[in-house]
């Protein structure tokens, strides 16, 4: 029986990649497809809005990529998608990584599978793996689940764990939350291995997960435990 | 044994936050781990500690090298700031989530429905 896979890309700022991104994964399948716009100041909810069977969600205000991307998942599970995949609006992930990232669902082995991106010096610059190993090591710490990739943000969800995962987190840690999530509903999980496109483009943006927004994440960790 | 005003205002709060945190702690609730469990043990069972064995400040004072009645303040005023603040944060918190949620809802608001969402069916094998 065939499923349906529906694709969650937040957005913020990103009108120059936007349609590439679209183009990319309606060429990759024939997977619904919701963009959901985080408050951006440019174009990119109407570059989204002007495709042909594009969903497109917008947020009055910015609330951050957690925020973004759980607005695309509950739009999902309204929608009645049977798998979820959630990919970044920057064009770093490929698409094409879609079919092997959904495979373990459609084979009911696992509920959800976390896209794992090359920790190699060369594939991955090195202000990055340190930060990975970092974050990796302080989600291990605070939520008890060592995984190989806690940031990444390329991942796909069995429909039972697109509608039990719940976090309250709106900016980068959600992606850490998540690892909670699963930890805390037991829910089986698979990490693949997954390409990452490091492009200027990428690894210039402001709000990127960069060394003071991973420090902040940090500290919005640790601190909503305390809180 | 001579209870004084403090000793009872004290071990009440402690007693509501500590009971709150373990509700909240197995009922699973979001956001509620073992180590925000902890910390609340810490903080406001240490509190009720101190509330009903006073002379266990002398430990603390000894090891600090502050002694006296200056322990006292510096006692109501941790107590007073602590409150403060969790109380403080707790409410930043509520009103990030609730825009947030109001947000969300707004977004949503705009979803077609399930057939003109999808009217060829995007499925995959």
């Amino acid at each position: 029986m065939s499923k349906k896979v529906t694709i969650v890309i937040p957005a913020y700022n990103e009108a120059e990649v936007i349609a590439d991104v679209i183009e990319e994964v309606q060429a990759a399948g024939a997977y619904q497809i919701i963009v959901v716009d985080d408050g951006s100041r440019d174009n990119t909810y109407d570059t989204a809005a002007s495709y042909p069977g594009i969903i497109a969600l917008r947020h009055k205000i910015n609330r951050g990529k957690g925020a973004a991307t759980k607005t695309g998942i509950v739009a999902a599970n309204r929608l009645g998608a049977d798998m979820v995949v959630t990919m970044d609006g920057d064009g770093q992930h490929d698409p094409t990584d879609i079919e092997a990232l959904i495979r373990p669902i459609v084979d009911g082995s696992c509920d959800v599978v976390l896209g794992t991106r090359p920790k190699v010096k060369g594939e991955m610059p090195v202000i990055k793996i340190i930060a990975n190993k970092i974050g990796n090591l302080v989600t291990w710490l605070l939520y008890g689940l060592h995984v190989s990739d806690s940031q990444s943000g390329f991942r796909a969800y069995s429909r039972y764990a697109a509608t039990i995962i719940d976090t309250k987190a709106d900016k980068y840690e959600y992606d850490s939350k998540v690892i909670r999530e699963i930890n805390n509903n037991r829910l089986r999980f698979a990490e693949v291995p997954i390409q990452v496109r490091y492009t200027e483009y990428s690894m210039g943006k402001p709000q990127k997960q960069g060394f003071v927004n991973g420090l902040k994440t940090l500290v919005r960790m640790i601190w909503s435990m305390l809180v | 044994m001579k209870i004084h005003l403090y000793q009872i205002i004290i071990i009440c709060i402690s007693s509501v936050m500590l009971f709150q945190g373990a509700r909240e702690f197995l009922k699973r609730e979001t956001g509620q781990t073992f180590l925000k469990l902890a910390v609340r043990l810490i903080v406001w069972g240490g509190m009720a500690i101190v509330a009903i064995y006073p002379n266990s400040t002398m430990i603390v004072a000894r090891f600090i090298g502050i002694e006296g009645n200056i322990n006292a303040v510096i006692l109501t005023g941790f107590l007073l700031v602590f409150l403060l603040i969790f109380k403080l944060l707790s409410a930043i918190e509520k009103i990030e989530q609730n825009i947030s949620e109001l947000t969300r809802k707004e977004a949503l608001s705009h979803l077609p429905d399930k057939k003109s969402a999808d009217p060829q069916g995007h499925n995959a094998e």
